[in-house]
């Protein structure tokens, strides 16, 4: 079974959620309630990529929140 | 002929692709109903001529040549079919008009279903018969009956025409038109270019690595009984809609349905890529005449659908139908051939068939002298698990044939139901991606997305910390810490001590969200050190012990501590390591005694991280799973573990392993207490020690050790409430062994990955493991709050039953890994089931729910491999050895061997020219050694030239040679049963296939933890050793000499012992007719070290006189076993004879009035036509022994001389018998086959254990069921196993049938 986030040749997108966390999500699928598209239709490593790029500090928004950051 | 007789045959003919697979199949079923009968039935109503139609039948048969062809197998093996020049009609007329009206149907029914039992035999002509009832003066049914190789389905409505087209002209057919005769088909056939459509079809199915079965385990059995069916009749306006679907994409409906089955098949089989049978009608255009023919032309071939879960339905049928056409002109290939080309043999067990006959028998619109035709019925079966069949109409009519042995008429509906929303959405959604088509109602999802999942406590997220200031502030002097060097802590001493470093760490930079690495030998500090990172805002993130020193420091680097905490017995450990951060020794640092020992009040947040931890990374660096304070503290407050029973639990799991956060939090936040091991490898000995003296109450092991210790010492967890397992395929056998050796103790099975935190699921194997047909160690359900989600490749959950990836969502969900943004999006993901913006973990095990909504662990979905409990990905070690220069390619896999043993091998492709070979693994060994952790590095380094792939240009891992252990494994065979013994118990422990009876332990690969499990296998062989015989001796030449100075003639005494020891009664094993019990030692092993086990052989070997009969041996061997057990419960096994001997046994002791708690019969059955006088003895005793007569003698007959020579040749323990002896087994053979056929068994009460041997069986050979039930008033349990009936004493049967006696054993122990 080909699993779904891990299809080479299969487009994505990139979701974020209230948490300000991202997740890698295959174009076919419904957007889950909660989450934003960060990142329209592109390829894996494009989607990656960007996610490498826009999460740089993975604490959950509410935790740098009550942190003072 | 010369006579001017005409011969009465007409024309030989071969026969058609189609026809050669029923020819074979309907052979092949000869035992049982013929599921290729053909059936149809009609009622005419009006005046009837029935000597008109009868001249019509039998002018049908007349014009019709292939309607009068018999079917026979040459000598060559081919077939043929021979066309009689006349053959009688059977014809019969029942009249059933003077039975009361509400009678007839019933009774017309039952007379159809006669016709259709009754089975055709092929080489008789004709293969079809009429039966014309008379249900009133007015109304006559027909019902017309053929065997399916004669005509096909399309065939039955030109027969119908054509009949009654002949009923006008009463026989005449003089003017109709001339029939195409069936040879012109076959010549047709024969000109194809078969080239040009092997390559379509191979084409067509490349890149197919496996079967699409929905029921795998059917196995090739022809099904017994007919199947039974469900029906749908689509309302109009979907009908038309799929029409209009159809039309729409330039498809076909038929392409339409296909792309439906195809569609749920994927749902039901948890594939994208999957095959099915279609029904093809198979007449070639170009043959003139051919829609006329009655015949069979009908062909099955395999359909591909690629359901790939972003393709739309559009796309996706668009593709189908252009597949599906240029496939057409290559429809005559048989199915075969096609199966042939792919290597793979049988491609599917589903198929579909569009019933589109190109006649309507309402419109036939002919005057049949005032008769009208009413109620068509079909019967067709095939002998596939699930069969659509779908007939064309303003309506759509479905037909679901499923085979009832294999599913029950809910299961069915089910099916059918799925099928329905499938082309519900291919009607009206075709912009609609396949992935989000739902097979599940409603009710379905709410099962397996809620009711299945655990329990939602709705409890706040807390932090460790402040939890576990509330425990300190409740009960201060409880004992929080105790260790087996006789440290204990109370809770307030232990939250000083962690408060003072917590200071100390602040005053070294640590804050909030600040991660310390940790390196320290087990102790309390580990717990107080950890207590204490968490009090200063920190995260802990322990560093693997076994990781070499590169590793260790890359590991304080990539987690940024500014401190490494140790403990004095690793200062060493880390003196020099090139690492930035500060190394503090928490139990010896001047500073520390000084610090404040109140909380430094530092504010916490449950959504702060707590620790990393690291696991092995595909990429070739490890990864750090971040867990936070409300993982740890929802994993603590399970109800499962939140119990008395993890009041004190033990602490020996390596810190960097995610069983320590159980060990260490489970008692802390719930106000137990802590139990620290001492540093080092735990034994069963230390193990059961320790239980006793810290009174413990539950700890967990990975199932590695838990085997071990399960066989070895299963009582060692007596004392223990609960004993947690888990992190491989837990082995129920193992399972059972402990639950029957702890009474009071519970076996918990869990389940989960680090990301999760440490547990997912948590279930109790007494109840689980309770009947002793469970195979499996299943997963239970999800603890509290959790959710395991079981998702197909769209990320749409599967039916129950069916395989898919496990999803985990809710508490315990970490926050990712450490730095790495992409890899922790690819793999926690979002939510579609939960709360709005919940994440979900892909685990990449692949499981399946039961019907009873528990969980099953089936395999892992990627490469990820779990060794001695370590999770391993062998990208790191393959990219550690790319990192040679003398490596051009490496794969590394995990091989288990037969004795369940797994180790880590690594296949290295060396650069040309390069290294020397002969040094080339010890050097890797060396290289790798410094690069991954020690449990990492591989067991064997095997050099090939090039490294196996498949078709598809894979990695062929099973094409990978064993690692050889060869040279030194050689060495010469064992010489008697001791030696074999023991030769067989070091194979099992080395995980070696053979061992030679003169080659060291130690250069096999032994070391000083499988000399205990050697020490522990040979006791339950029987041989007595110690650890220090292993080291002294060393080869099992050595330790045989030692055991047994008496030899004389061992082996073949009346009563053999196979193990004495042991305090339950004893299981007593009767001798095939052979005559010898050895092979009954191979149960030993899995019968628990308990269990005392014997072997009763044949007189034969002693005394000249032959015992007259099964009676007479029963009462000769109950005299043995009364010697050893003078009473019951007794425990009686017997293989082929001997199990009609252990039957007798069994009544007999009944009449004197014992218990016989076990009786079990391997393959045996009474009165069986043996047929001695023809059979040839000496090839089925060579046979019996696991030799192919035909490799003594050529032609199969060898004499006694050639088979001492063979037996002298293969060097096994058999090599001892001299050729007296031989003849006496081979006379005892002879008398004992006798004496099977004459036996006539008494009843007996009570259970009988019964295993088939399913492999090679006869058609139509007794069931156990058949053979044993009418005798027995309890149950027959028959257990099939996948083996011939004299490979039964084989390893793999005998641990399949182990597994099944010892749950048995087990159930029926004495408490």
């Amino acid at each position: 079974m080909t699993n779904p986030f891990e299809d080479p040749d299969g487009t994505y997108l990139v979701l974020v959620n209230h948490e300000g966390q991202y997740s890698l999500w295959p174009s076919f699928a419904e957007v889950p309630a909660g989450w934003t598209v960060d990142k329209t239709e592109d390829t894996r490593q494009a989607c990656l990529d960007h996610i490498a790029e826009r999460w740089t500090d993975m604490r959950p928004r509410s935790l740098a929140e009550a942190m003072g950051d | 002929m010369g006579s001017g007789v005409k011969s009465q045959l007409e024309d030989i003919w071969s026969l058609s692709p189609l026809q050669q697979g029923l020819f074979f199949h309907a052979r092949y079923d000869s035992g049982g109903g013929d599921v290729y009968t053909a059936q149809i039935a009609f009622d005419m109503v009006g005046p009837l001529d029935t000597g008109a139609l009868r001249a019509a039948a039998e002018a049908l048969l007349r014009r019709h040549a292939n309607l009068r062809a018999g079917f026979r197998q040459r000598k060559d093996g081919s077939a043929v079919q021979v066309v009689h020049r006349r053959v009688r009609l059977p014809w019969t007329e029942t009249d059933l008009s003077d039975l009361p009206a509400e009678r007839r149907e019933d009774e017309a029914r039952l007379l159809a279903e006669a016709e259709r039992a009754r089975p055709f035999d092929l080489a008789r002509p004709p293969l079809l018969r009429f039966l014309l009832i008379k249900l009133a003066a007015d109304r006559h049914r027909m019902v017309f009956t053929n065997h399916h190789i004669l005509l096909d389905g399309w065939s039955t409505p030109v027969l119908q025409t054509e009949l009654f087209a002949l009923y006008l002209a009463k026989g005449d057919d003089t003017g109709m038109p001339r029939v195409t005769p069936y040879k012109n088909y076959l010549a047709w056939l024969a000109h194809q270019d078969r080239g040009a459509a092997e390559d379509a079809w191979r084409r067509a199915l490349a890149g197919l690595d496996e079967p699409t079965l929905v029921a795998p385990h059917a196995g090739d059995a022809p099904a017994a009984a007919p199947p039974d069916k469900v029906r749908r009749l689509l309302p109009e306006d979907l009908t038309a809609a799929l029409s209009a679907r159809a039309r729409a994409h330039g498809a076909t409906l038929s392409t339409v349905l296909q792309l439906a089955w195809g569609v749920l098949l994927a749902r039901l089989t948890g594939r994208t890529d999957v095959v099915f049978g279609a029904a093809v009608s198979g007449r070639p255009p170009e043959l003139p005449g051919v829609e006329q023919m009655i015949g069979l032309f009908i062909n099955t071939l395999p359909i591909r659908v690629r359901a790939r879960p972003g393709d739309t339905v559009a796309e996706a049928l668009t593709r189908l139908q252009r597949e599906q056409a240029d496939l057409m002109p290559h429809h005559h290939l048989g199915l075969t051939d096609i199966q042939r080309l792919t290597g793979i043999g049988s491609l599917f067990d589903t198929m579909t068939v569009l019933e589109n006959y190109p006649f309507d028998p309402d419109a036939a619109g002919t005057d049949l002298g005032g008769l009208t035709l009413h109620g068509v019925d079909g019967y067709d079966a095939s002998h596939y698990p699930l069969t659509l069949a779908a007939v064309p109409g303003r309506r759509l009519s479905l037909r679901l044939d499923y085979r009832t042995d294999l599913y029950t008429a809910r299961d069915a509906a089910r099916v059918m139901e799925r099928l329905l929303r499938v082309l519900e959405a291919i009607a009206h959604r075709p912009g609609t991606p396949l992935a989000r088509i739902d097979v599940l109602d409603d009710a379905e999802r709410g099962r397996v997305l809620r009711d299945w999942q655990g329990p939602a406590t709705a409890r706040p997220p807390q932090t460790v910390t402040g939890r576990f200031a509330r425990r300190t502030a409740e009960h201060p002097d409880a004992v929080a810490v105790r260790s087996a060097a006789g440290e204990t802590l109370t809770y307030a001493e232990l939250d000083a001590r962690a408060n003072r470093l917590a200071h100390r760490l602040a005053g070294l930079g640590v804050r909030r969200e600040t991660r310390v690495a940790m390196l320290l030998e087990r102790s309390a500090d580990v717990i107080a050190a950890s207590l204490a990172v968490l009090k200063a805002g920190g995260v802990f993130a322990p560093i693997h012990h076994g990781y070499p020193r590169d590793r260790m420091a890359w590991a304080v680097e990539e987690v940024d501590a500014p401190v490494l905490l140790v403990n004095t017995p690793m200062k060493d450990r880390v003196a020099g390591l090139d690492v930035g951060a500060r190394i503090l020794v928490v139990d010896d640092d001047p500073e520390l005694a000084a610090q404040p020992d109140t909380d430094p009040g530092v504010p916490a947040h449950p959504e702060q991280a707590a620790c990393v931890l690291f696991t092995s990374g595909s990429t070739g660096v490890p990864k750090g799973v971040v867990l936070r304070h409300r993982d740890i503290v929802a994993l603590a407050d399970d109800a499962r573990l939140r119990t008395p029973a993890h009041q004190r639990v033990l602490v020996h799991s390596p810190h960097a392993f995610d069983a320590s956060l159980y060990e260490m939090f489970t008692p802390l936040l719930n106000g137990g207490t802590s139990i620290v091991a001492p540093p080092g490898r735990l034994d069963a000995d230390t193990l059961e020690r320790l239980i006793a003296a810290e009174d413990v109450t539950a700890l967990f092991l990975t199932t590695t050790l838990f085997n071990l210790v399960a066989e070895e010492r299963p009582h060692a967890f007596a004392r223990l409430r609960q004993v947690l397992t888990g992190g491989e395929a837990g082995s129920p056998a193992a399972m059972r062994k402990v639950l029957a050796a702890c009474p009071d103790t519970e076996v918990g099975h869990v389940y989960g990955p680090t990301e999760a935190t440490t547990y997912t699921t948590v279930t109790g194997m007494r109840g689980a493991l309770a009947d002793p047909d469970e195979t499996a160690a299943v997963l239970g359900r999800p603890i509290d709050d959790m959710r395991v989600y079981v998702l197909d490749a769209g990320l749409r959950p599967v039916p129950p039953g069916v395989p898919g990836e496990a999803y985990i969502a809710g508490a315990g969900v970490g926050r990712g890994y450490l730095h790495r943004p992409a890899l922790t999006a690819e793999r926690f993901v979002a939510d579609p089931f939960g709360a709005p913006g919940d994440r979900m973990y892909r685990t990449g095990d692949l499981v399946r729910w039961r019907d009873d909504g528990t969980l099953e662990y089936l395999d892992r979905v990627d490469f990820q491999v779990k060794v001695r409990g370590f999770r391993i990905e062998p990208g790191e070690i393959e990219a550690a050895l790319a990192a040679h220069p003398a490596v051009a390619n490496a794969a590394v896999v995990a091989r288990q061997d037969a004795g369940g043993v797994k180790r880590l091998v690594a296949y290295v492709v060396p650069k040309d020219g390069g290294a020397d070979m002969a040094e080339l693994p010890a050097e890797l060994r060396r290289h790798t050694a410094e690069r991954v952790p020690e449990y990492m590095v591989p067991a064997a380094f095997v050099l090939l030239d090039t490294l196996p792939v498949n078709p598809n240009g894979k990695l062929d891992r099973d094409a990978l040679p064993a690692p050889g252990f060869d040279a030194a494994a050689g060495g010469r065979a064992p010489a008697t049963p001791d030696e074999e013994r023991l030769c067989e118990a070091f194979a099992q422990v080395l995980g070696l296939e053979r061992v030679g009876a003169d080659v060291s332990f130690f250069d096999l690969g032994g070391d000083s933890i499988t000399a205990l499990k050697l020490v522990a296998r040979a006791r339950e062989a029987g041989i007595e050793l110690t650890p220090r015989d292993v080291f002294t001796h060393q080869t099992v030449e050595a330790l045989t000499r030692r055991y047994a100075d008496d030899t004389g003639r061992l082996g073949f005494e009346v009563l053999l012992p196979l193990r004495t020891t042991g305090s339950r009664p004893p299981v007593f094993f009767v001798h095939p007719a052979g005559g010898l019990a050895w092979g009954y030692l191979r149960f030993c092993r899995h019968l628990g070290p308990d269990q005392p086990v014997y072997g009763l052989q044949a007189r034969a070997f002693t005394q000249a006189e032959l015992p007259g009969s099964v009676e007479e041996m029963a009462a000769d061997y109950l005299e043995q076993i009364r010697a050893v057990q003078p009473s019951g419960p007794y425990h009686l096994c017997g293989w082929s004879l001997g199990g009609l001997v252990a039957y007798e046994m069994a009544c007999r002791l009944q009449a004197a009035g014992e218990r016989v708690a076990l009786l079990a019969l391997l393959d045996a059955y009474h009165g069986q036509d043996l047929d001695s006088e023809r059979r040839d003895v000496l090839p089925e005793l060579l046979q019996a022994i696991g030799v192919d007569p035909r490799t003594v003698a050529p032609d199969g007959h060898p004499d006694i001389k050639q088979i001492m020579a063979l037996l002298a040749e293969r060097g096994d323990a058999l090599a001892t018998l001299d050729e007296d002896a031989l003849v006496n087994v081979y006379r005892n053979y002879e008398n004992g086959l006798r004496q099977a056929e004459a036996y006539r068994p008494g009843r007996f009460s009570g259970d009988l254990v019964f295993f088939t041997a399913r492999r090679g069986r006869p058609a139509g050979a007794p069931t156990a069921a058949a053979t044993w039930g009418p005798l027995v008033d309890g149950r027959v349990h028959d257990h099939p196993v996948d083996a011939e009936h004299h490979e039964l004493l084989e390893p793999g049967p005998v641990a399949e049938m182990g597994a099944v006696l010892a749950a048995r054993l087990a159930a029926t122990a004495p408490r």
